[in-house]
Formats: C-alpha cells, structure tokens, sequence
C-alpha cells in the first residue's frame, strides 16, 4: 500500500510533464526532445534555491521560469534559423547537460533538512497520524502529500483548459494543426510555435521541481527518457478518454501518467528488472505508436474498401 | 486598390531547376472589381496570387495595397488585408478544431489575439447566424471538427471566414477545383454572392472556362509569368467560354516554338 501511494504521488507530479508534451507533441505537433534536459534544469534549479534558503514555492516557480527559458531557446533555434526541430530539441538538450552541472557545482544535490514544499504538506499532519481502510494504515503525511500535488495538477490543468479557449490559445492549437492556414489568419508561426515550447518546457521543468522535493535530491542524470515517459502517458491518456476535445486530453494525460507510474510499479513488483525499465517504456511507446496503423492495414486487407 | 508594379519571381535561380515564374506582371486593380485570372499551366497565375499574398517575396518590384507599401511584408502582416482560399479544401481550415472555433479564429484575421474568450453566447449566436445564411444546414453542427465535413462544406466555411472580417482584397485560388461538380457550383454561387453583396476587390484564379467568362468584371490571362490578355468592362461581358478556348490554341500553337525564338520573331515580324 505504501508502494502503491507512492507510485501514485510520482504519477501525479510526473502529469505534469505529460502535460507539458502534450502542448508539444499534439497541441503543436513539435516533436520536442528539449524534455530530458528541461525535467533536469528544473530539479537542478529548485534543489539549488532550496539549498540557498529561497521560499519551496518561489524556488518551485523559479524551476518553471528555468524550463520556460530552455523551451524558447529550442523554438528560436527551430523557427528563427530554421534548424530541424528535433535536432533543435536535441541541441538545447545536450546544452542543457552542462547547464545543470554548473547550477549545481556536482552531479547530485540531496535536500536534508531544507524546507520544501513536500515537507510543507506533510507538516499539515502529525508524523504518526494514521488512515486506516480495512488492514491497509495509510500514514496522513502521505495524503497531505497526494493532496497538495492534486492541488498543483488541478490548477495547471484547468488554468491550460481555460486558455485555449481563448483567442491566443485557440491560435495555438490552430498553429499545430493548420500552419498554412492560421498563417494566412495574420498569426507569426514562428512567435507561436516558441511560445509554446516555452510554456511545454515551463510545465515538464515544474514536475523535475516537484520531483525533486519528492525524492529529496536532484541529479543530473534524472531526465533521462522522460520525454519517452511523457509520450507514453499521452498516449495511454488519449485511449483511455478516446477523444481530441482539449479538455478530455488534458483529464487523459493526467491519467495516463498515473496509469502508468502504477503499471510500472506492478511490472516491478512481479519482478521486472529495474534496468530493464526504460526498453520496456521505450518498447511500449513503439507499439503504441505502429499498432493503430497496423491494425488499421489489417481492416482494410480483411474487408476492401470500395 | 491593389498596384502591382513589374513584379518578378525566379525560382532555384542558378540552378537546372529554374523557373521564371513571373517575369515583370504589371496590374491596377480598382476597389470593388472582380478579376479573374486565367492562364496555361506553368503560366504563373498562382504564383501571381501567392506574391500578393506573401507566400514568398518577390525579387524585383513593387505591391501596394490601399496606398501602403506591402512589397516587404510577411505573409501573416498582410492578413490583416488579405482574404484566402486555396485550391486544396484541406488548407483553409483546421481539421481538428470545431466548425465554431475555426470561424472565431477568422474572426480575429490579423488581429491580436489576447486572453479573452474565443467564443462568447453573443458571438456564438452571431456565428450561427453567418453559417444559417450560408445555407448549408451547418449551423446545427457548429461544435463538429470540421474534419467532418465534406470538401465543399469546407470551402465554403473558408469563403465564409475570408470574408468574416471584410478583406480589403480576396484571394481565390481556384478554390473549387478539387470539388465534385455540384460542390462546386454551389461554392461558385456562395462565391459570387459574397464578393457582390459586400463588393469585394477579388482575384479569382480558376481553370474552368465558364467560371471565367460568366463571373467577374475583368479578366486577365497569363502567359509564361507575363499577363498577356487584359479584358474588362464590355469586353469582358461578351466573352464566351469559346473565345477564351481560341486564345488558348493560339497560345498552343505559340508555344511550340521557343520562348527566344518567339521573341525574336516577334520583334522581326511583329
């Protein structure tokens, strides 16, 4: 049970990244690989101020602020001098690797006594205050945890279903889904495409933020296939609503990141080796992206279309 | 007005794919008027279109637009002026979106688009109204993805977001050619409503005889990225389908012979 709240509280800070690609990858249809490196800058930004004394949240905001700069790096590269936009992913990426090593000064970063904002949540409840369901005890500190990351989700994703549904939001998603027309609509492509890499990395470096108030350290290793992680919970999102309306997508991310922080636990827990983990998402990622194709190939051989 | 000074256009110049899309195109059209632009493939007529649109800017030249200078400005600037259709019933609108968010997108053409409500009930119903007119029935199904729709709903849904904010000039590029014959007289009929009753200044590229001797005005037919015929007011009333078919076959015939032999045949015998 301990394990299970757990991967439920990493599902739930990681949504945020899900969120953050899906601005990306379906929003804009930018594949944007920045992810591993702007997960990273945000933990190696937060656990820094937090060693510096800063205010958790403001130091949380300042790791959002960090990703939002890496993100507009990657959409100047990619719109302004015309690079590939995943070699310009991949670039800021690799960038970013020294980037993180200098905001630390080392490769690790553990959070002791600082104050956080999980350590925040968890001082709503005393130490030893249990919840008891059935056999299972469910220590409060754990659920104060749940509740205050819940919090963060809600509001991240009802503030992103509010602005596109305004004009500038709705310019967005026409930016990914028609250029050709929303160019000929009088909006700069470029400007909208950057704009939007900024908030997508904003939201992936505030889940490396949380992430590292979390499991108390930072290290520069830690983005490593997350932007695969992020794919795989939008896609696991998008079956499981079964919809592009903007707002089922968002409810999917969240979940298909939850889904699948709890799948993974499982396939742990029956004795997946833990190395083995990121072929396993990079595998399911594969499939998840060819099956619909196949599938759809095997329809049509099986009843011709006329 | 739109004034287009001796604009030319090469593309992959230096290159063995060089093409000499428009070699100096010299035009006045007058606010209100409804020029339709005809030509071989290859002529340049789109072309024409796309440079007035900003698609790419033109090597040499001048393109003035209400008296302002837009030879420079990127496509997106120039939306504020510019309605458009395009040939392929795909590029106008945003598959994904809903019928209503595609029209609130045209409402705000060259605009700022800042962080109010896309669609508020009074624009909403204002929307509806604009759909109803149109005759379509679509007014029903505002918050389908026009992804649903068939290739003429989408044209004319894009006609009727060109002309959602009047355009100081509408650019159709023969915006009914990849339609079944019945979606296309329909949209030809929207067309021609639409531009008389808010006497729009329009160009029209099209590739059907009776849509260019019927429809508009003025008539211009392109020949190797150069305007060749120029045909308006009485001229253009009496012009049948049959008399832009002959100036075809002379073209034809024309071209069989090469563009510098031509030239020097023409400055010898002409």
């Amino acid at each position: 049970m301990m394990q299970l709240i757990g991967s439920f509280s990493m599902g739930l800070i990681l949504s945020l990244l899900a969120l953050g690609v899906l601005i990306s990858f379906r929003i804009l249809s930018f594949r944007d690989l920045t992810v591993d490196g702007s997960i990273t800058l945000g933990g190696t930004v937060a656990a820094t101020l937090l060693v510096a004394g800063w205010n958790p949240w403001l130091a949380t905001a300042a790791a959002f602020a960090a990703g939002a700069l890496a993100g507009t790096t990657t959409g100047v590269l990619a719109t302004k001098f015309q690079i590939n936009g995943l070699l310009a992913g991949i670039l800021v990426m690799t960038a970013l690797y020294s980037v993180n090593l200098r905001v630390m000064g080392k490769s690790n970063l553990p959070l002791m006594k600082e104050k956080t904002v999980v350590t925040l949540a968890q001082s709503l409840s005393s130490p030893d205050a249990k919840w008891s369901i059935g056999r299972w005890e469910i220590p409060l500190q754990d659920l104060c945890v749940v509740g205050m990351v819940s919090v963060v989700i809600a509001v991240v994703a009802s503030t992103m279903y509010a602005f596109f549904r305004t004009n500038l939001g709705l310019a967005m998603r026409a930016t990914g889904d028609n250029e050709q027309m929303i160019r000929a609509l009088g909006v700069e492509v470029g400007w909208m495409t950057t704009f939007g890499l900024a908030l997508s990395n904003g939201l992936v470096a505030l889940a490396g933020g949380l992430l590292v108030q979390y499991q108390g350290y930072a290290d520069v290793q830690m983005g490593i296939g997350m932007v695969v992680w992020g794919f795989a919970s939008v896609i696991i999102g998008e079956s499981l609503v079964g919809s592009r309306q903007i707002g089922l997508l968002l409810i999917g991310a969240v979940m298909g990141s939850v889904l699948f922080r709890l799948l993974v636990a499982i396939a742990l827990k029956w004795g997946l080796n833990p190395n083995d983990l990121k072929m396993v998402t990079a595998l399911f990622v594969f499939a998840a992206l060819v099956l619909p194709n196949v599938l759809e190939s095997f329809r049509r051989r099986i009843r011709p279309v006329h | 007005m739109l004034e287009i000074e001796q604009i030319a256009k090469t593309f992959h110049a230096g290159t063995p794919n060089e093409v000499r899309a428009l070699q100096g195109v010299d035009l006045k059209i007058e606010n209100g008027s409804f020029v339709i632009v005809i030509g071989t493939n290859g002529s340049g007529k789109s072309t024409l279109l796309n440079a007035v649109a900003g698609s790419f800017l033109v090597d040499t030249g001048r393109l003035r637009l209400k008296g302002q200078e837009i030879t420079r400005w990127p496509e997106h600037r120039r939306a504020k002026y510019i309605g458009r259709v395009f040939q392929n019933p795909f590029s106008g609108t945003a598959p994904s979106m809903t019928i209503a968010e595609n029209l609130a997108l045209a409402a705000k053409r060259g605009r700022r688009r800042g962080l109010g409500w896309a669609l508020s009930s009074s624009s909403r119903s204002d929307l509806n109204e604009r759909v109803r007119a149109m005759g379509l029935g679509l007014e029903n199904r505002l918050d389908n993805a026009i992804g649903s729709l068939s290739g003429g709903q989408r044209q004319s849904l894009t006609l009727l977001m060109a002309g959602l904010i009047m355009p100081d000039l509408l650019l159709l590029d023969e915006h009914t050619a990849a339609l079944d014959p019945k979606s296309a007289d329909q949209v030809i009929r929207l067309t021609d409503e639409i531009v008389r009753r808010d006497k729009l200044t329009t160009m029209m590229v099209t590739h059907s005889m009776q849509q260019a001797a019927h429809l508009g005005d003025r008539l211009i037919m392109m020949v190797r990225g150069k305007v060749m015929y120029d045909f308006q007011g009485a001229e253009k009333k009496r012009l049948t389908p049959q008399d832009l078919l002959d100036r075809f076959e002379d073209i034809r015939r024309s071209d069989k012979l090469d563009e510098t032999v031509a030239s020097m045949l023409e400055r010898q015998y002409v």
